[in-house]
């Protein structure tokens, strides 16, 4: 009898400390999951920033003035060729 | 502890006085004990069969229940022209709020933010943050991250950021009237952002989320739109014009390439869009077009076989109909045939045409062309088109050279584009591959079409009109000589319509436009060049007709875009 008693009260008290330890992890798992979230929104974030950033610094109102500056001009209709034929 | 002595091996004896109380303790009720026992045990077996349960189950989904978050914007998804290059897009920003009960000082928090930003305003500010029965009151938003820094450096209490969703054009200006734009929460308030919104291709989302949707193609190529806007922005000053607006369109799929409208507008600021001055003139405005009208009245005449380009025709005597008459400025003292009534814009020859047709005819092909019913484009509704209530025979040769009907320049370049494509009318699109408009919102705004392409004349008079529009520029007497752009076989027709006031037209402020296509043995693209009210200036030989003004400027755009666009020059003139 006692010793069903004390086997018991063993398993229950190791379930016990089983389901907190699982609990415990399930909450640690949680705040790694949801720091990565953050981490990942924060991501996309400077991705978008550095998009437009990007974006505004090739945008032709500011490209064309800067290849004029180093000599650029359209080029004349003599100048194209097909690429099939370039090389011919 | 034990009580009694050892009498045998493991045995203890009851000590004196006490044997009686323990037998009677211990054996008074064995039918108990065991019942509390077993009690006990199944009171422990459940609560452990319940542990192993749970922990066994513990690989379950893990579900949390929060109250759902009010969504304060949206989340919208990038805007990028046809190869790709970004024109808009959402990135994160902070807006500053107050909490009026957190607020020590009111007068301090006023006093420092408006050195920060002066515009707001503080007696409002210094009442709304005494209202104690508040929590949240926004103060600024879509800061810039060097602002925020420098309300944070305030330290003032009461005071919290909180990161929103802001619409971003890096491209700055460029193709602002078509971008349309958005309020502070981020819902689109005007243009192709517009439509994101009714087609539901937005998240409505709380705080700063980004949208996981793909961006959205649209039909412009950044290069030929910076391309249009630069060359219309150096007309406006060459030719002291009022305004200038230009449109480049793929005549076989119907995406608008380029569209532009200067004074041009920030979509950081799309209210601007209200003011007379910044309206998108391809698209917010009616005008009587002038004589690129002639196109559609020559085409109407080869299509139904009253004339053929040979035909001739009087023009030497002036058209009356009632009190008008109607005459050419420079009439050509001969009878002219069909084409040379194209090159050399007569008018008298136009309206020739027309009344040949007859009323009837006219009105029924130009309600093919799309051109008597409202059109609508992802990018709105355009303009609807001004139709003469009463159209007798003054009207019907007015119209044929470009007076007495008014549409949008994009519905004119619609409907001209199906007389060079090969004769089938194409729905205008601001959508790579096309195809923006719901069916029903298509049939519903465009006469008798489901968005499917419609024949509205034959091949042979598509044929023939582009070989009339190419004589116009590349022989010697055509009005749009100067539009030739060298190797690229440009053809086109040029309109110098004079503009009503007053219930007069005024012979010096005119709308001067050119009608381009090119490469015309087999026409791909459309251009259209409008120039409002240029002046005599020397670069336009002192004159303000569309051959001196617009078509030169038609002829920069070609020589920019059609290497951007894969169209090769060539040295000598195809073969159709």
């Amino acid at each position: 009898m006692r010793l069903l008693a004390l086997s018991t009260v063993f398993l229950a008290l190791s379930s016990a400390f089983l389901l907190y330890a699982l609990s415990n992890e399930t909450r640690q798992l949680e705040e790694r999951v949801q720091a990565q979230e953050r981490r990942l929104a924060s991501a996309r974030g400077d991705i978008a920033v550095l998009k437009a950033d990007r974006a505004h610094l090739a945008r032709p109102e500011r490209i064309a003035p800067l290849a004029r500056a180093i000599g650029l001009v359209q080029p004349r209709p003599a100048q194209l060729v097909e690429a099939s034929t370039a090389f011919d | 502890m034990q009580h009694g002595v050892m009498i045998g091996p493991g045995r203890l004896a009851p000590l004196a006085g006490t044997g009686t109380k323990l037998d009677k303790r211990g054996g008074g009720s064995p039918l108990r004990s065991a019942a509390v026992a077993f009690a006990i045990v199944a009171a422990f077996s459940t609560v452990c069969g319940q542990l192993i349960r749970l922990a066994a189950s513990g690989g379950g989904a893990f579900q949390i229940n929060m109250s759902a978050p009010v969504a304060t914007g949206f989340a919208r998804p990038d805007l990028v022209d046809r190869n790709g290059r970004l024109l808009a897009t959402d990135v994160e920003m902070q807006s500053l709020f107050a909490d009026p009960l957190l607020v020590v000082d009111r007068d301090e928090v006023v006093e420092k933010l408006r050195r920060i930003f002066p515009d707001i305003n503080g007696d409002e500010l210094r009442r709304t943050l005494a209202e104690r029965g508040r929590r949240f009151v926004w103060i600024k938003r879509g800061l810039s991250p060097a602002l925020a820094q420098r309300v944070h450096n305030l330290g003032l209490p009461g005071l919290s950021f909180r990161p929103e969703l802001r619409r971003a054009y890096p491209a700055g200006t460029l193709a602002g009237h078509l971008l349309g734009g958005v309020n502070i929460d981020n819902a689109a308030v005007a243009g192709v952002e517009r439509y994101l919104d009714q087609n539901e291709i937005v998240d409505s989302v709380s705080g700063a989320v980004q949208t996981d949707r793909r961006p959205v193609a649209l039909s412009l190529d950044i290069g030929v739109q910076h391309a249009v806007e630069d060359e219309l922005a150096a007309a406006i000053e060459t030719y002291r014009a009022k305004a200038a607006a230009g449109l480049v369109l793929d005549v076989e799929t119907g995406e608008v390439v380029a569209s532009a409208s200067v004074p041009t507008v920030d979509p950081m600021h799309p209210e601007k869009t209200m003011d007379a001055r910044h309206i998108d003139r391809l698209t917010g405005g009616t005008y009587e077009l002038g004589s690129i009208f002639k196109l559609l009245t020559v085409a109407m005449a080869l299509d139904s076989g009253q004339a053929a380009p040979e035909s001739v025709y009087d023009v030497t005597k002036s058209l009356t109909a009632g009190r008008f008459e109607i005459k050419d400025a420079h009439g050509a003292g001969r009878p002219l045939s069909v084409a040379e009534i194209f090159v050399k814009s007569s008018n008298v020859g136009a309206g020739l045409l027309a009344l040949e047709a007859g009323t009837q005819r006219q009105r029924e092909f130009l309600e093919a062309l799309g051109l008597l019913t409202p059109l609508r484009t992802e990018a709105g509704a355009v303009a609807e088109p001004m139709v003469p209530k009463r159209w007798d025979q003054i009207e019907t040769i007015t119209i044929a050279y470009g007076h007495g009907l008014a549409v949008a320049p994009l519905q004119f370049a619609a409907a001209a584009a199906a007389l060079v494509n090969g004769g089938e009318l194409i729905q205008p699109t601001f959508l790579k591959g096309g195809a923006g408009l719901k069916r029903g919102a298509t049939s519903k705004h465009r006469a008798g079409g489901d968005g499917a392409r419609r024949r509205v004349v034959s091949r042979e008079t598509s044929a023939r009109i582009a070989e009339m529009m190419r004589s116009n520029v590349a022989q010697q007497g055509g009005t749009g000589r100067r539009a030739d752009a060298a190797g690229y076989r440009v053809g086109g027709k040029t309109g110098t319509a004079e503009i009503a006031a007053g219930g007069r037209y005024e012979p010096n402020a005119v709308i001067a436009s050119f009608l381009g296509a090119f490469p015309m043995e087999k026409p791909r693209y459309l251009t259209l060049v409008m120039l409002f009210e240029p002046e005599r200036t020397a670069a336009s030989g002192g004159e303000i007709t569309a051959g001196h003004t617009a078509a030169p400027v038609t002829r920069g755009i070609v020589e920019r875009i059609a290497p951007m666009l894969g169209v090769m020059p060539l040295t000598t003139e195809p073969s159709r």
